[in-house]
């Protein structure tokens, strides 16, 4: 079976076990995947995946599964466990319908290139260029990952939505080191080789892997700093996961109870634009069939919206956001797909003037919150650390830990520079544009002993 | 569909491979969640395909997919085998695999209770029992949210390769995981994650106790809130409970022992490590440190008898008295190193590589008494349960911030501390140890490494522990 006929399938087979609506996401994908280390390929991985979600309710009652098994057998039989089960469950608190189709989809401008899936030369030949680039830069040995991925997504729903939309995606990260304790992180993400940038990536890598060189201790204490565009993308998706609605329900958000109040600087503004021509995580409708919009989530540092599936819409009283994605065993809940961060006036260099003395961050690993609530958490800084000196960049430190809160760090956004770079990588799931940030009153601690 | 496994082994050899491995995978998990009381998404998770594994020219090929066909699977191999080959002269080191034995079996862990057999309706009510026992009248504190998950999965594996070796392999887990947010005017809020779980049936929930367990937490909760004050800032000894010692067992030794770490393979994602290949006999701990890993413990989230590239499975031991003693190998970082496998290459799916992964890591007991150890602490702080951990990507960097932690003066228990803040190196920390409690607890957890991620199941655990002249860490309002 096709995704269309599997898709067909999930909706007819759930109508006929008298649910009251499905939705059916059916999504193909063909990923290559080369990593590398020590200057050489570890590994090669290919998948060639047909992956059903399935969306069903019986009145205020939900369930749903995925199912990588998509066989007509394998889906009627997961289809029936389903129902089965909802029909003993205790009915839920809201009584939410999917969306009324069918809509009019806008597809997705640049967002598909046929050579990502074609051409196994491209991809190799990118990472050597990475690996080139960076040992060019100064880089002792190179380590990284590039992934090619070409999709297909079909959706159909019992409430008229009948959508198709296909796209393609090249993410490269690369990790220069000069040694264990020099490293640099440069990245490339993009939907087109046209926009795809292996040698900038590399050569970023290998330029902070050198300039990292000899690091010296850091010290504990508050700081004014500059945080580059990959440690800001580990922050902010954070920050987008806290404006789901679910997030607030369960308790995993520093935004309850915020809509319409300052949350950050007045220097600060995040959209999730899935409709951004050659956006990573555009869409042209969520898996409820809804269609995208842009959604402006924090504009001059007032947080505007919460994202929503039909069910937190309904359950708080507000409209929908074309944000309902399957997310694994909590089934469909809002989160954000396409970040964009309004870039500001400033140079890079200009930034580091304009901080004076304090920290350069390029990069971070490990977020870990001690209460969601209220933002309170630490992550480790990673990559190349830097002292900088009357806005110039300093001696390299090391073994440095921002232990703050979230919400503190998001109003105290001095300003935000603007050159803009794509970041997606292993610990940044949601792509987001964006640039360097000026934070004043870090708050950064290390190892007493 | 084991037939299916074969000819992707004769397939790949005709192609030219010097090694293939084929592994038919199934992962079916149920998942049943309450949302502040109230019946969340039921959701069913159904995983089936092959993966395949092909060593050409010291090229590493890995491909799969969950189209069960004849047609699929031989392009699947052509795809791995392709990839690989064209790659080749990327490749500066070439991969080799150390010589393992063969092995033709089939090993399964059975259910006493299988969970199939319980209805959907008992599942739900065991959540909405543990729900009642959260009235803020039973745990004395407000609890605006609260987000309990129970689910119960079966994951089977057929593993077949090039040299002979055939497995099949029959594993259950059931867990439950909650979090609560407790709050009280004037107070602030605090939040608990806690997960339970084993490699059983129904039978372990019947063991459990769960609701107990959870309002306990809850009630705790409510205790620090009241009465929590700020930690002391001087020089103490600390006592560290189970829990804490697991996570930092799993984070400071497990991982920067694993070999594909040290020798660099994950670089780039889940970093390196500050243990290099010369370690092996370099004292990190004091001699009351043993901390070892064991996939074969009965009943254990990690259990396994044979890894996923079929070899036999038993305990490794990491830290022995404080000296580094194994590393976690696969069959590749054996045959770099010059050693053999010790069966620590899992795959959480079909579509995963096996990677070299810890099961269930923990410090062995000591020979203290609980009371014992706090005996001659005159000023300290004992840290039951954390919330926020993390450590830097070679492993020598951590912190740990206490939960449920309490202030030691004289040899007692004394009030609640908030938000203690050990932030300590890997070798001050097990350099520290100078007391273990005889007796072991274990949690479990979800481990994540790997590119694309893998969350595999584990145990983590320890005795008690008590640790001397510590300073703990944080930064004044």
């Amino acid at each position: 079976m096709n995704s269309d006929e599997i898709a067909e399938l999930i909706v007819t087979q759930g109508e006929k076990l008298g649910a009251s609506d499905v939705s059916a996401i059916v999504v193909e994908e063909n990923k290559r995947m080369l990593r590398f280390s020590n200057n050489s390929i570890t590994v090669l991985q290919a998948w060639n995946t047909i992956t059903p979600m399935i969306y069903l309710s019986l009145g205020p009652k939900r369930t749903g599964s995925i199912v990588e098994d998509p066989t007509p057998e394998a889906i009627t039989s997961t289809m029936e466990s389903l129902v089965k089960t909802v029909r003993l469950m205790k009915p839920g608190d809201v009584d939410s319908r999917l969306p009324q189709g069918p809509f009019g989809y806008h597809s997705i401008q640049d967002n598909y290139d046929p050579r990502v899936s074609s051409s196994t030369d491209k991809l190799t030949g990118a990472v050597e260029t990475s690996i080139n680039s960076a040992m060019n830069a100064g880089a002792k040995r190179v380590s990284g990952v590039l992934v090619a991925t070409e999709w297909n997504r079909t959706l159909r729903t019992s409430t008229g939505s009948k959508g198709r939309e296909k796209g393609t995606l090249l993410e490269l990260t690369v990790r220069a080191f000069v040694d264990a304790d020099s490293s640099g992180q440069g990245v490339s993400c993009s939907t087109t080789f046209q926009d795809f940038s292996p040698e900038l990536a590399g050569k970023e890598a290998g330029e902070i892997a050198k300039l990292a060189a000899n690091p010296v201790e850091g010290t504990e204490g508050i700081y004014r700093t500059v945080l580059g565009p990959s440690i800001m993308a580990n922050l902010l998706n954070t920050a987008a996961v806290s404006t789901s609605a679910h997030a607030v329900e369960v308790g995993m958000s520093y935004f309850t109870d915020k809509v319409g109040q300052n949350v950050a600087s007045d220097k600060f503004n995040l959209t999730d634009d899935q409709q951004l021509p050659a956006g990573p995580g555009s869409h042209a409708f969520d898996d409820e069939g809804f269609p995208t919009k842009p959604t402006p989530i924090i504009q001059n540092g007032t947080l505007k919206t919460l994202l929503h599936s039909s069910y937190t819409a309904k359950k708080f009283n507000a409209q929908l956001t074309g944000h309902g994605y399957y997310s694994g065993t909590s089934g469909i809940v809002p989160s954000p797909s396409n970040l964009i961060v309004k870039p500001g006036d400033y140079s890079k260099k200009e930034l580091f003037e304009e901080l004076g003395d304090g920290l350069y961050i390029t990069n971070n690993w490990y977020t870990r919150f001690q209460n969601y609530n209220t933002g309170d958490f630490s992550t480790i800084c990673r990559d190349g650390i830097f002292r900088i000196s009357k806005g110039e960049l300093s001696n390299p430190v090391k073994g440095l830990r921002i232990s703050d809160n979230m919400l503190r760090i998001l109003q105290s956004i001095e300003a935000v520079s603007k050159e803009l770079l794509w970041v997606k990588w292993w610990e940044v799931d949601i792509p987001i544009l964006l640039s360097h940030f000026l934070v004043d009153k870090v708050r950064v601690t290390k190892s007493r002993k | 569909m084991e037939d299916l496994a074969d000819i992707v082994v004769r397939k790949g050899l005709q192609l030219g491979a010097s090694y293939v491995e084929a592994r038919i995978q199934s992962d079916i998990e149920n998942t049943y969640s309450l949302k502040n009381g109230v019946p969340d998404t039921f959701q069913l998770s159904r995983t089936v395909g092959i993966g395949v594994r092909i060593l050409v020219n010291g090229t590493l090929g890995f491909a799969s997919t969950d189209k069960l066909t004849k047609d699929s699977v031989y392009d699947v191999v052509k795809l791995a085998y392709n990839m690989a080959h064209s790659s080749s002269h990327l490749v500066k080191r070439p991969v080799r695999l150390s010589p393992e034995k063969t092995i033709q079996t089939s090993w399964e862990t059975k259910a006493a209770s299988s969970p199939e057999n319980v209805s959907p309706e008992e599942k739900f009510n065991l959540l909405f029992e543990i729900e009642r026992m959260l009235d803020p009248r039973e745990v004395h504190v407000d609890l605006p949210s609260r987000y309990i998950t129970f689910s119960h999965e079966t994951e089977e594996k057929f593993f077949v390769n090039s040299e002979g070796t055939k497995i099949h392999g029959k594993t259950p887990r059931i867990s439950l995981w909650f979090f609560l947010t407790a709050s009280k005017p004037g107070k602030g809020t605090l939040q608990r994650w806690m997960s339970v779980g084993e490699s059983r049936g129904w039978e372990a929930v019947e063991e459990w106790n769960l609701p107990k367990l959870v309002s306990n937490e809850a009630k705790v909760l409510g205790k620090v809130l009241d009465e929590g004050i700020a930690p002391p800032k001087d020089e103490i000894n600390l006592v560290l409970g189970s829990e804490v010692v697991g996570i930092i067992c799993h984070e400071s030794c497990g991982h920067p022992q694993e070999a594909d770490r040290i020798l660099g393979r994950e670089a780039a994602q889940a970093g390196e490590s500050y243990v290099k290949p010369d370690m092996i006999g370099t004292r990190i701990g004091t001699e009351h440190v043993t901390v070892v890993d064991d996939p074969t413990l009965s009943k254990s989230f990690g259990y396994y008898m044979y890894d996923d590239e079929g070899v036999e499975a038993h305990e490794r031991v990491l830290i022995d008295k404080g000296v580094i003693s194994n590393f976690l190998q696969n069959r590749e970082t054996a045959a770099d190193l010059e050693t053999k496998s010790n069966g620590s290459a899992r795959a959480v799916a079909y579509s995963r590589e096996p990677m070299i992964r810890m099961a269930n890591t923990y410090m062995k007991p000591g020979d203290y008494d609980h009371e014992e150890l706090f005996e001659d602490v005159n000023s300290g702080v004992y840290i039951k349960t954390f919330m926020e951990w993390n450590i830097d990507d070679r492993r020598f960097n951590q912190r740990y911030v206490g939960l449920e932690a309490y202030l030691i003066r004289n040899g007692e228990v004394d009030k609640p501390v908030r938000n203690p803040i050990l932030e300590v190196t890997t070798p001050s920390l097990y350099g520290s140890v100078d007391a273990v409690s005889k007796t072991v607890d274990f949690q479990s957890a979800t481990c994540g490494k790997g590119d694309p991620q893998q969350g595999a199941p584990v145990w983590t655990g320890g005795p008690e522990i008590g640790l001397r002249k510590l300073r703990l860490g944080g930064l004044d309002s």
